[in-house]
């Protein structure tokens, strides 16, 4: 049963999605039902791989290997790590509480929870993927349901360059003008990110090609090329950069990160909160997955490049956000700000930040998820994300504006959140190699309350614009729950964040000994680690 | 050099699936001349009913691992030649089922028409068996002939004569280019069959012999410098031929290109390698910018597949068995993604009467299921995962990149991206773009089961693709020992690589 965890996490949704397909449209309430199952079966299934995952074992563990294809030596190889089960566990929480999120959508119902569902399960099969074929499959494959949710039921821009071209017709960015889209379209945002996403893939397939051919051993299995291949040299820096630049373009890092606010601000809410949330990993993970694992010493040589980029992330993004007049842009850019800061922690391959890295990921995934929820439901509301239009919706809608401070807190990274826990670890992690950096990030961390105690008061404090007077808060459970949900696990992990802690250094122990060749100082407290064994071992018990 | 020409029923046996088809072409030409009052509708079934008896026999041919050659060598049956074959008899299968509704157009030769198409798929079965120069000229020009007939068949449509015209004259130019070559090289060698004048050394004249055969191969695959013809023809043609020759004569002539490239040409190796990767540069890059500029989704179909055809001159051009195993893959997933795109074409051509793209506006919710298949197809001809198109291209760069080939790999992903754009744009218009006109449409019984026949075909390739690349890579056994791949020495010392 164990055995094939990560076989229900990542099937679930996929066979939800296939029987939406039965399902006749009008029936709205049996779609949406049978997509929040499939949905759960996957949410349960993650929270009992999490508690199941073994660290003192560490290595892949509930691995799934068969064989595909022998001609091209490609196997269906599923298999996660300490890094891996974070954002698996991330991303079903965030398709869980984006299905009811999205509970209001009436146009083509089925089809929206269908490309959803394809979305997390594609994304999910990235993070279980232990052969680089399936990885790159998956992470294709989640770029097409991307456009269509998007496109389809996204909303126009309507805030971004309104001041000088309300059409947006005039002004137009190099995408905008060769393709003759309007810049402030759905339609525009959608071609642009699906264009970038592709451009990115398929520079990181050139490398995964090269890596293919030139390891000579004609497989594409990660583990047997991290333990026989090795990579030097000219050539393999190129390869290096194919990956790392292929990858981080979806991270995003600065300069390829123009797609991303874009995108969040068209996209639906739950699209946004799925892009934002785990879709932007899907970089970094894939860069850790590659990268770190495959060729360690280029790793150590090139990460540099990451350092200095995330300096202009962090700055660039924060900045960026400060002028937004659009809530979904702001969010955008604070999260591409924010990814800066998982650089970062990759950067300077240090146990401590390493660990801080992926343990952001999570916490940002469950951060920019509320924004995004949030912000989603205040547009729904009173129809505008225009910032100077809004203010004092606190007075009807408390329990949503309650729920936005906390997640304003816990993407400024207040402590109460796992967010705290995972900034400091970055930061003291980073301390020692990139001063510098440090200094940078901390002075993002100003700027992001700035712009995101701005974006509180226009839209909950202040007087209250008439128009407004029939906004709604979020009564029902349905529209409650998500949103409790993601606070509960913000906090939770604050208070309990032991197993988390051990999960994440059992992956990121053995892949930082690889690359700096230095033993970790200690594996923290032995009570720590014998707590969350006997953890792991009373969920195995159990479910045998 | 003697001539035998006694035939053993054994002998005959090998000619089966060609024997029984041109009878079933006989039947279905009496059929139609002589009951006029029998319904046009069910010659079609008729024909689709002899050709599923040609398909069992082939499947059994394939089971029982029948080879052999005939009448000198000018006719050979191994298994690649059973694989094209079957590939012909499906697409033909698909195409005629497709047909059905469009044929109600046809205000004369209702009946005619189910003959001319099986009578093309005869040509191309012979085509898929041809050894030997001077089977290859007949039995290309055999199955084109059909073809002649078929895209002008419109008669009151001017740009069904244009096509027609257009298609005849630069067609028989062609002709006249390989009957050129073949002489030239029958003029240098003495000799025909394909092996036996492999040995021959390199002179001028057979040098600019096999470039004109290659030229007039190049014009029915429609490889860049020879594509010229394809957009008009395709555009003014009746969309169910189109979609037959957008398919099925491609493949045909790709069993000669490797038979021709693997096994006459195995020697010069090295020279041709460059030609292949020019023409395959050009018709990726040509055909994908242009398909961005088109208004017409015959017209879009037509470019992209001058792009696809780029993308399986890759495989040529790798030169080794897994090249050959490539295309036959990639051919398959053509078939499928191409054809159930026409499919859809001429659904909506039928339901609308147009073939613009603007008119594609809102089709997902006139009837989502076609939006659905075409989204389908159209993602698959992109090249997008779990769909066929991405493990054909996967395949055909993997046997790219072992030969080293890699401005044809950086060419080909980048193709990848800008073909991603205008396949995307006719998603939009179906998806995003609210319709004119809101009524609902409905798809007819044998539409359906084409579309649904390719959308299996499109999902099963690519989420489970290896019995079938077992079956190609069985098929090409006959290439191991001719073709070798590049030695794996000189990567090793000439990078700074090591193990």
């Amino acid at each position: 049963m164990l055995g094939y965890i990560l076989l229900i996490i990542l099937f679930a949704p996929f066979l939800g999605a296939i029987g939406l397909i039965f399902i006749p449209n009008r029936q709205a309430l049996q779609v949406r039902l049978v997509a929040a199952l499939s949905a759960g079966i996957c949410f349960v299934a993650a929270w009992i791989m999490f508690f199941a995952f073994d660290p003192v074992k560490g290595g892949y563990q509930f691995v799934q290997r068969y064989e595909w294809s022998k001609e091209l030596g490609i196997a269906f190889y599923l298999g996660v790590d300490g890094v891996g089960v974070p954002l698996v566990l991330a991303s079903a929480i965030l398709l869980f509480a984006g299905i009811f999120i999205s509970w209001h959508i009436k146009d083509r119902t089925k089809e929206f929870y269908i490309f959803l569902l394809i979305l997390a399960a594609a994304t999910i099969g990235v993070f279980m993927s232990l052969d680089l074929f399936f990885l790159y499959f998956f992470y294709e494959m989640s770029v097409i349901p991307m456009y269509l949710l998007l496109g389809v039921w996204g909303s126009h821009t309507k805030g971004y360059l309104a001041m000088t071209d309300p059409e947006g017709l005039k002004q137009r960015d190099s995408v905008g003008f060769i393709f003759n889209f309007a810049s402030n379209s759905k339609e525009y945002a959608a071609m642009k990110l699906t264009l970038f996403l592709s451009a990115g893939a398929v520079v990181a397939l050139m490398g995964i090609l090269l890596i293919y051919k030139l390891s000579g051993l004609n497989t594409f299995d990660i583990v047997a090329l991290k333990q026989q291949a090795h990579f030097e040299g000219p050539v393999g820096t190129l390869i290096w950069l194919l990956i790392f630049f292929g990858f981080a373009s979806i991270a995003p890092i600065w300069p390829l990160h123009s797609w991303s606010p874009v995108g969040h601000a068209a996209a639906p809410a739950a699209t946004s909160m799925l892009h934002a949330g785990v879709l932007m990993k899907l970089g970094h993970f894939s860069i850790i997955r590659i990268c770190y694992e495959i060729m360690p010493d280029l790793t150590r040589q090139l990460m540099p490049i990451a350092a200095v980029l995330c300096i202009f992330s962090i700055i660039y993004g924060g900045l960026v956000a400060f002028y937004a007049k659009d809530t979904k842009y702001v969010i955008g850019y604070s999260s591409s700000s924010h990814m800066g800061y998982v650089f970062l922690g990759m950067a300077a391959l240090d146990y401590i930040s390493l660990s801080g890295a992926v343990l952001y990921m999570f916490a940002h995934a469950l951060a920019t998820g509320m924004l995004f929820a949030m912000a989603g439901w205040v547009y729904d509301q009173t129809h505008t994300r225009h910032i100077p239009d809004l203010g004092g919706l606190i007075n009807r809608m408390p329990f949503v504006s309650g729920c936005f401070i906390v997640a304003c807190m816990a993407s400024i990274g207040m402590p109460g959140t796992v967010n705290f826990i995972a900034e400091v670890m970055i930061l003291v992690g980073a301390w020692h190699k990139y001063p510098f950096q440090v200094f940078v990030a901390v002075v993002g961390i100003v700027l992001t309350m700035g712009y995101l105690f701005r974006m509180m008061r226009g839209l909950f404090y202040g007087p209250m614009d008439e128009h407004y007077a029939h906004a709604h808060d979020a009564v029902s459970m349905v529209d409650r729950f998500p949103l409790l949900l993601m606070i509960a696990c913000s906090i939770g992990f604050f208070f309990f964040p032991f197993h988390f802690y051990e999960v994440v250094r059992a992956g990121v122990d053995p892949l930082i000994a690889r690359i700096t060749e230095v033993v970790p100082i200690a594996q923290n407290s032995g009570q720590l680690s014998a707590v969350s064994g006997q953890l792991a071992e009373g969920v195995q018990k159990a479910l045998h | 050099m003697t001539f035998s020409l006694t035939l053993t029923p054994a002998d005959l046996l090998l000619m089966l699936p060609e024997l029984f088809l041109t009878l079933w072409l006989c039947v279905i030409l009496t059929i139609d001349f002589s009951l006029p009052r029998f319904p046009k509708r069910n010659l079609a079934y008729l024909s689709v009913l002899g050709l599923a008896v040609v398909l069992a026999n082939l499947i059994w041919f394939d089971r029982a691992g029948m080879t052999g050659t005939l009448f000198n060598h000018m006719f050979v049956v191994d298994r690649m030649a059973i694989f094209f074959k079957i590939f012909i008899v499906v697409a033909t299968i698909l195409v005629i089922l497709a047909s059905i509704d469009y044929v109600k157009r046809f205000k004369f030769f209702k009946g005619e028409y189910y003959f001319l198409v099986l009578m093309s798929a005869l040509g191309m079965m012979f085509m898929a068996s041809a050894n030997d120069l001077l089977s290859i000229f007949i039995t290309l020009e055999f199955s084109t002939f059909g073809f002649y007939v078929l895209v002008a068949y419109l008669r009151d449509d001017p740009a069904s004569n244009e096509a027609g015209l257009k298609f005849f004259i630069l067609g028989v130019f062609a002709a006249g280019l390989l009957a050129y070559g073949i002489s030239l090289v029958y003029g240098e060698t003495g000799k025909l069959v394909l092996s036996d004048i492999a040995a021959a050394p390199a002179t001028p004249g057979l040098i600019i012999g096999y470039l004109l055969i290659f030229a007039a191969l190049g014009f029915k695959i429609g490889a860049a410098p020879f594509h010229s013809w394809i957009p008009d023809t395709y555009h003014g043609a009746p969309t169910p031929v189109t979609a037959f020759l957008s398919i099925a004569p491609k493949g045909a002539a790709f069993a000669i290109l490797l038979r021709l490239f693997f096994i006459s040409l195995a020697a010069f190796k090295p020279a041709w390698v460059l030609l292949l990767v020019l023409a395959s540069i050009l018709s990726m890059t040509y055909g994908n910018i242009v398909a961005i500029a088109q208004k017409n989704i015959k017209r879009l179909l037509a470019y992209s597949g001058i792009a696809q055809i780029g993308n399986v001159l890759i495989g040529l051009a790798a030169g080794t068995k897994m090249g050959g195993d490539a295309i036959l893959f990639y051919l398959l997933t053509y078939l499928f993604a191409n054809l159930g795109a026409f499919a859809i074409v001429i659904a909506v051509g039928n339901l609308i009467n147009s073939d613009e793209i603007e008119d594609y506006n809102g089709l997902n919710r006139r009837s989502p299921f076609l939006a659905f298949a075409m989204l389908v197809f159209l993602l698959s001809l992109a090249g997008v995962p779990p769909l066929a198109g991405f493990i054909g291209k996967l395949y055909i760069f993997i046997a790219a990149i072992k030969e080293g080939l890699y401005v044809l790999l950086i060419v080909g992903l980048i193709n990848v991206v800008i073909s991603m754009y205008y396949y995307l744009v006719v998603v939009k218009k179906m998806y995003i773009n609210e319709p004119v006109d809101n009524s609902p449409l409905t798809v007819s019984a044998p539409m359906q089961a084409v579309i649904y026949a390719s959308l299996a075909g499109t999902l099963a390739l690519g989420i489970y693709p290896q019995p079938v690349i077992d079956w190609v890579v069985s098929a090409t056994m006959m290439f191991s020992h001719i073709v070798a791949p590049a030695t794996a020495v000189a990567p090793s010392t000439a990078l700074p690589f090591g193990g």
